[in-house]
């Protein structure tokens, strides 16, 4: 016979305010196999956590029924709570009497008879919860890294200085990201390459990892601990450990103007090319669709003067398994385009900004690259139409960002503080200029920002305009920029000669479908969700993968290095145990009654389903059944709803449990 | 192939001082062989002032007057770019908020009708019958002659509730009259404001905003003005020698309804199309293209 202890929780005022709580505990100890029920003021405070484990003591107690708030939030507290005090963990459930009762309902006599119903089923189902052994799972210590730019670098860093083997992916052909791209970073104006580039080259130098680049995730499979990774590497057709890096190849290169995406197209490049000087690795990469040798078969200079022997027109497209323990995702983003869009797409583009076909309205990060030392210009600000120096700016913020009716309906939170630096070097670079930004709101939380941004105006004399931009249009060689000055009241048209559009920050093109070869969840604007706003903000809901910078949502550097860093200790307290527990909720199949149709293999959506060969003493094949790899399973369930003999059962959620919940109402 | 028939909604513009709006777009589909019968006893659809006023009544209005038009067969083609977007206003505006739908019902006496299909006549040229079809059918293309299309506020606006077209970059007069053979200019401003009705209570704004228009399409080479609506075709028709007066400046641009010059393309005679009715005299322009 049973003896179960219920304890209901007062959440405060939470749940007492609609439920009459001791009306529950006066109901519920009457029911047969309840040896004890009381309630207490808070339940998961530390008094309230004693009086579970002294009454499981005095009464004897053989299961526990906690009627509180979700599991989701105090499950794991109410189960060690328990297991301290000698009982299986497994033999506690918990009750919600709080979202899914006091907090959705007013009237207090409906909600209490509600409560009593919950706390009964849960009641009737402990009753039948068996003592569930704990599984233990081997941890792989090596972490992927997926995205080399400042967060990638980052995780990669911290994870390896700690001793730990990393695998860091990059999809293009050198690590370095966007933060490579930057001119100088605010709030303390120093070079962005400056701080960059000894990172990357300590990741080339790191003994603990190992760097892929132009590679892609092409699969991946298994589970906390222990993950296969299948990794494309792109056909580079340059031998990596043949080339010195010496350069030749591409001065030789006769195709010098294909535009530099690592420039944002206003810079040219060679068809074998490294993306800008610092590149980490420096070993070239030939982009064949624009290489004569591979559009016509002639050429191959870049060939004849390697002296090493490293270019390798046959290189083909190679696939690396590795195995890890755990996953840093670091994928950053990418930035709105202004195009026009596709038909179907929420995005809309900008219209009345000509669908970017004005060559002096550029993006930011072109600003970037005009302004950086190292760019197409080397640093001077000059316009991409005629090349001439731009005696007026315009910058324009949420481009894109808080605009419902383009399709984006939050803040990019980076452009702010990006526009007010881009305005003091442009003053810099060009004494005489004036620049002009029509901004919103000026949104500057952060260490030393509002300074910073109050200095652009204050010393660097850029006029703010607080309104929006209806339209631009071309006259002439001067663009019109039509807006409104609401602080005013006023339409104001300036003739101007260049703008720059603070255009919304977007997770990277694929961020999608690299969530779903993940198994991990994304929002509408595909940026990955944490899983918990507040409380876990760098884990994934899926154990084992971890979050890093702008691919979770806008972000600064700062805030980008720190998460990287956060996520880095997550790995790193993965990685302190050799074992892993897991909680033993999975599927188990009654082997006797298996036919062994495999619908469950098929509706698996975590791969945990295996097959499994019955023989007997002498060795011959009886039948083959399925067989549910506890490591794997996820306690989904979906395989219990869809046996047709029904012989997978998941535990805690038998059939049987059901039924007597649904006979307790 | 399937034909073509609809109820036709003129608005008051199209009995008045559009006139030949109204004449060119009945010439021009008995040419095409589309069929257009008048609603009877339509009546106004409260245009700009009702919904500055009531908007019970201007959605009333319009409610009535589609209910009026579901009793004629087919989609309701509208001329008027004011008309068709109080149209589809209400009929927006209704299909959003039932405690709205029913204080119109009460007030008509009648049911509203959401689902029945407003269509501006540009819509009619360009999806219904398709600029395949339109093609087909001119036999005077109007080759040489270069075409500032003009939209207006309108037409395209708000984004979400004509859905003609692209709200901020919208190209379907430019698609309608380059299947007429014509050819049409890149300018900037095609969707600016003319100043519509402000050209009785505030004229010194509509001479400054139609002056900006008219400069621009000159700027950009073409010889004329084509567009939807009656008053966007007051502003710059009939206003246009007191601003040349005002500016000290010269355009002589005619400003055409698009029915007149997708009429002249099918073959359609001046006196089918109402020309004579236009301020800027376009016969000169007209002879030396040899279109006449």
């Amino acid at each position: 016979m049973s003896r179960i202890g219920v304890f209901i929780c007062h959440c405060g005022e939470n749940i007492s305010r609609t439920v009459d709580v001791e009306r529950v505990a006066a109901e519920i100890g009457k029911l047969s196999g309840v040896a004890f029920a009381t309630d207490y003021k808070y339940m998961c405070s530390d008094p309230g956590q004693n009086l579970l484990k002294k009454a499981i003591q005095e009464q004897k107690l053989t299961h526990v029924v906690v009627a509180a708030c979700s599991p989701r939030m105090h499950e794991k507290t109410f189960r060690k709570a328990v297991e301290a005090a000698g009982l299986n963990p497994f033999l506690c459930e918990m009750a919600n009497i709080r979202e899914h009762c006091s907090w959705v309902h007013e009237n207090r006599e409906e909600a209490t008879v509600k409560a009593i119903d919950i706390v009964s089923m849960m009641v009737e189902r402990v009753k039948k919860n068996r003592i569930l052994p704990g599984i233990t799972v081997p941890v792989t210590k090596r972490s992927l890294v997926i995205g080399g730019g400042i967060a990638g670098i980052q995780a990669a860093l911290d994870i390896a200085d700690c001793g730990h083997e990393v695998i860091l992916v990059e999809r293009e052909p050198s690590i370095g990201g966007h933060m490579a791209q930057l001119s100088e970073t605010f709030p303390t104006l120093d070079c962005s390459q400056c701080i960059m580039t000894p990172k990357m080259v300590d990741v080339a130098n790191h003994p603990k990892i190992k760097l892929y680049t132009y590679s892609e995730i092409e699969l991946v499979e298994g589970y906390i601990g222990n993950f296969q990774v299948t990794i494309k590497k792109k056909a580079r057709s340059v031998d990596e450990d043949k080339c010195t890096g010496c350069g030749v190849c591409m001065t030789k290169c006769p195709q010098k103007k294909i535009p530099n995406k690592f420039d944002q197209n206003i810079g040219m490049r060679t068809a074998i090319y490294v993306p800008f000087p610092q590149a980490v690795p420096n070993t070239p990469v030939i982009d064949r669709d624009n290489c004569t040798w591979f559009k016509t078969g002639k050429c191959g200079v870049c060939k004849k003067v390697c002296g090493p022997g490293a270019v390798d027109f046959e290189q083909q497209d190679t696939l690396v398994v590795e195995a890890v323990g755990a996953i840093v995702v670091a994928t950053g983003f990418d930035l709105y385009s202004i195009d026009e869009k596709p038909k179907g797409s929420p995005i809309k583009g900008y219209g009345e900004f000509g669908h970017g076909k004005i060559p002096d309205v550029i993006d930011g990060m072109t600003f970037e690259r005009l302004a950086s030392a190292s760019g197409p210009t080397g640093g001077k600000i000059l316009r991409p139409s005629d090349g001439k120096e731009p005696k007026q700016i315009v910058f324009i913020q949420c481009v894109g960002s808080r605009a419902r009716e383009k399709g984006i309906s939050y803040c990019s939170k980076v452009c702010c503080m990006y526009t007010a630096k881009h305005t003091m070097l442009y003053h810099h670079k060009v004494h005489d200029g004036q620049a002009y930004v029509f901004f919103m709101d000026a949104r500057t939380p952060g260490k030393s920002y509002d300074e910073f941004w109050r200095r652009s105006i204050e010393e660097e004399e850029a006029v703010y305009i607080r309104g929006m931009v209806s339209r631009l249009y071309q006259k002439g060689d001067k663009i019109v920029v039509m807006g409104s000055d609401i602080a005013v009241g006023v339409q104001v048209e300036i003739e101007t000669d260049m703008v720059v559009l603070a255009t919304a920050v977007q997770p990277q093109k694929g961020a999608d479908l690299l969530a779903q070869k993940l198994g991990i969840s994304y929002d509408k604007y595909n940026f990955y969700s944490e899983a918990h706003a507040k409380l876990r903000p760098v884990e994934c809901a899926t154990a084992g993968i971890y979050l890093a910078g702008a691919c979770q949502g806008p972000k600064d550097i700062p805030e980008t290095v720190s998460q990287a860093s956060a996520a880095a200790a997550k790995v790193m307290t993965l990685f302190s145990k050799d074992k892993l527990e897991r909680e033993p909720i999975v599927a188990r199949v009654r082997e006797a009654g298996c036919v062994g149709c495999f619908a469950c293999k098929k509706v698996c959506a975590y791969g945990a389903v295996e097959e499994k060969e019955i023989r007997d003493r002498q060795g011959n094949l009886i039948k083959v059944v399925a067989y549910v790899n506890p490591g794997v399973c996820a306690g989904c369930g979906t395989c219990q709803a869809t046996c047709p003999s029904k012989c997978v059962e998941l535990d805690g959620y038998t059939d049987e449990q059901i039924i007597a919940m649904i006979e307790a109402l | 192939m399937k034909e073509l028939n609809y109820s036709y909604y003129p608005g008051c513009s199209l009995h008045a001082s559009a006139g030949e709006y109204d004449l060119s777009t009945r010439e021009l589909f008995k040419a095409l062989r589309i069929g257009l019968t008048e609603i009877p006893d339509w009546f106004c659809c409260g245009a700009t002032p009702a919904h500055n006023v009531d908007e019970l009544l201007s959605l009333s209005l319009c409610a009535k007057n589609l209910e009026l038009a579901d009793k004629v067969e087919g989609d309701m083609a509208v001329a008027c770019a004011s008309c068709f977007s109080r149209l589809k206003t209400a009929q927006h505006v209704l299909g959003e908020s039932d405690v709205k739908r029913k204080q119109v019902e009460k007030a008509i006496d009648a049911p509203v009708k959401l689902d029945s299909n407003v269509k501006h006549l540009l819509e009619i040229l360009a999806k219904d019958l398709g600029l395949e079809r339109l093609a087909a059918a001119v036999n005077k293309p109007l080759s040489g002659l270069k075409v500032a299309c003009y939209y207006g506020c309108l037409l395209t606006r708000p984004a979400d509730v004509p859905n003609l077209d692209c709200a901020e970059a919208p190209t379907i007069m430019e698609r309608v009259i380059e299947a007429a053979g014509a050819e049409t200019v890149a300018w900037t401003h095609r969707l600016e404001c003319c100043g519509a009705n402000f050209t009785l209570s505030r004229p010194g704004v509509v001479l400054q905003l139609t002056n900006a228009i008219l400069e621009s399409a000159k700027a950009a080479g073409a010889d004329c003005i084509m567009v939807g609506c009656p008053l966007c075709h007051g502003n710059l028709d009939i206003r246009q020698k007191e601003i040349e007066g005002v500016y000290s400046t010269s355009y002589g641009l005619p400003v055409f309804y698009l029915t007149q010059l997708v009429g002249l393309s099918v073959g359609l005679g001046a006196d089918k199309l109402g020309l004579d009715a236009m301020m800027v005299n376009p016969m000169p322009l007209l002879k030396e293209k040899g279109f006449l």
